[in-house]
């Protein structure tokens, strides 16, 4: 009896997504971060999932899972600023099902203008927080903090 | 737009679940409380322009732009080792 390729039951589900920088991939239904609500500007689309951008790149893509040609890139921000703190969580904990404090995964998204990539910044006022064991993700906005939305990230 | 006035105390219903209240008034300045689900994103308008605005200028970035700067990531963590090495 030889296994039926049609069906592999065991595999988590996987679909495949068109995307502008990498074709199409395929992404299985557990690497899928949901953001409720959407990043700010983008409220409509929830559905996200990390590549990484190369072994000794420090970058990550965040693309969106329905739309090919949405695609942010986006770093660890204590390799921007070695001492970020996003300071208390208070609801966002609760928000995100948050149950052990090392499920929480912190990016922050940089702009790269185009034709000027040294002139890049990094979004310290809007990081991106992602509950790992649930993949839940929100954009949360520190509204009083000493960071800012354009914080250069290569000091000349 | 809707424009409706109020009293200290009196609040306005948007929708089933989102009340927004007027607390206090102080020269020019009034003070507002709003209750909201943790889904309803509530900012000053300001933050939230910029933060959209960042947003979306971040999502025009470039492949070919991404590749030279990660090049260069390359050649300054050579020049200076463990400097990246962070705990997340």
């Amino acid at each position: 009896m030889s296994p039926d390729p049609q069906k592999t039951p065991a595999e988590p589900a996987s679909t495949t997504i068109a995307t502008k920088h990498f074709g199409q991939i395929v992404v299985r239904e557990d690497q899928i971060i949901t953001f409720s609500p959407g990043l700010l500007g983008f409220s409509e689309l929830h559905r996200y999932i990390l590549i990484e951008h190369g072994q000794e790149s420090p970058f990550l893509w965040l693309q969106c899972v329905d739309q090919p040609d949405l695609a942010f890139v986006v770093i660890d921000p204590l390799f921007v600023l070695p001492n970020y703190q996003i300071g208390p969580l208070n609801g966002v904990q609760k928000e995100l099902d948050l149950k052990n404090p090392h499920d929480l995964k912190i990016l922050v998204i940089l702009t790269i203008p185009p034709g000027h990539p040294q002139d890049m910044t990094a979004n310290l006022m809007g990081p991106l927080l992602i509950n790992l064991a649930n993949r839940r993700g929100k954009q949360l906005v520190l509204e009083s903090s000493p960071y800012s939305h354009k914080h250069p990230v290569i000091k000349r | 737009m809707l424009i409706l006035t109020r009293k200290i105390g009196e609040g306005i219903i948007l929708g089933d679940d989102i009340r927004i209240a007027v607390l206090e008034i102080r020269g020019k300045q009034i003070r507002i409380g709003i209750e909201a689900p943790p889904n309803v994103v509530v900012l000053r308008e300001e933050i939230y322009q910029r933060i959209q605005e960042e947003n979306l200028q971040a999502a025009g970035v470039r492949d070919v732009d991404l590749k030279e700067i990660a090049n260069l990531f390359k050649t300054k963590k050579a020049n200076e080792p463990g400097s990246t090495e962070n705990s997340g």
